[in-house]
């Protein structure tokens, strides 16, 4: 999962998100970002809210969600509890990929503790996957 | 000397899709998965171009982008602030990048679907390797 923002000069950052909730309405989705790696996207997003979310699978199936910042807290123990659930499944599409000890060791790198949960409306759906579709609006 | 180490080499294997964030010229972030950065030499990059989509739309518009590239060997990760130059269609950085796209289509199972239409340069501006990473439990 990958979180794309920009500055007040347009120019783009990046993080990596290890982990997301989409709300019960479907209007919302929460992501969690390391904290570490938190400090320019939080910025950007207080400063002009503009974030793109992608989401892929390792079938290359992929989308992107474009929206709105709504808000930001530290993650809570269940969004921890989350996270490890996703690495694991993180993990185990690795494991389809690579050797089992260079996937453990890719899956371990990523940090992502403590966490900060950060929401955002969401207000366009991409398809992603590569071919023909890429580009093409959902929602 | 130029921007980028001798050290961020191995993320530029094409071992892990990168990824590539840019902005239109009026202001709405795009991330997309990149297949190749391919190191040019110490200040510049050349970013894999496949299909006509929106990275290659916002960079004609607004040239910034933010490259995030992972180390397989150290699994550092770098984000690299760079510059969009000029699109080469042919010549030896194209040529090359032609036959590392087709070897990762091969072994992603996306031949015929992967195909490089242009290697598009980039200037390097930064080159900054993410905080230390806390380990799990």
């Amino acid at each position: 999962m990958h979180v794309g923002t920009r500055d007040a000069k347009l120019h783009p950052a990046h993080a990596f998100a290890a982990g997301a909730i989409v709300s019960e309405d479907r209007q919302t989705v929460t992501f969690l970002v390391a904290e570490s790696v938190s400090g320019r996207i939080l910025r950007d997003l207080r400063d002009n809210g503009r974030v793109a979310f992608t989401v892929g699978l390792v079938s290359h199936e992929a989308y992107q969600l474009k929206g709105t910042y709504a808000s930001s807290r530290p993650a809570d123990e269940q969004e921890l509890a989350l996270q490890e659930a996703y690495l694991a499944k993180l993990a185990a599409a690795a494991r389809q990929v690579f050797p089992e000890e260079f996937a453990t060791a890719l899956i371990r790198a990523i940090p992502y503790r403590p966490s900060v949960a950060i929401t955002f409306r969401v207000e366009e759906v991409f398809l992603q996957t590569p071919g023909p579709g890429a580009g093409s609006k959902l929602a | 000397m130029g921007i980028l180490p001798d050290e961020i080499k191995p993320a530029m294997q094409g071992i892990f899709p990168s990824h590539v964030v840019t902005c239109s010229g009026d202001g709405i972030p795009n991330a997309s998965s990149i297949s190749q950065v391919y190191y040019v030499d110490a200040d510049h990059v050349a970013l894999s171009h496949q299909f006509f989509n929106k990275t290659t739309r916002n960079v004609r518009e607004n040239p910034r982008a933010l490259v995030w590239v992972i180390n397989p060997e150290t699994f550092e990760t770098w984000d690299l602030e760079v510059e969009y130059d000029r699109s080469e269609t042919e010549g030896p950085i194209f040529e090359v990048m032609d036959m590392q796209i087709e070897a990762i289509a091969s072994m992603v199972g996306l031949k015929g679907i992967f195909k490089l239409r242009a290697a598009d340069i980039y200037r390097v501006i930064s080159a900054t390797k993410n905080a230390a990473e806390r380990p799990h439990p």
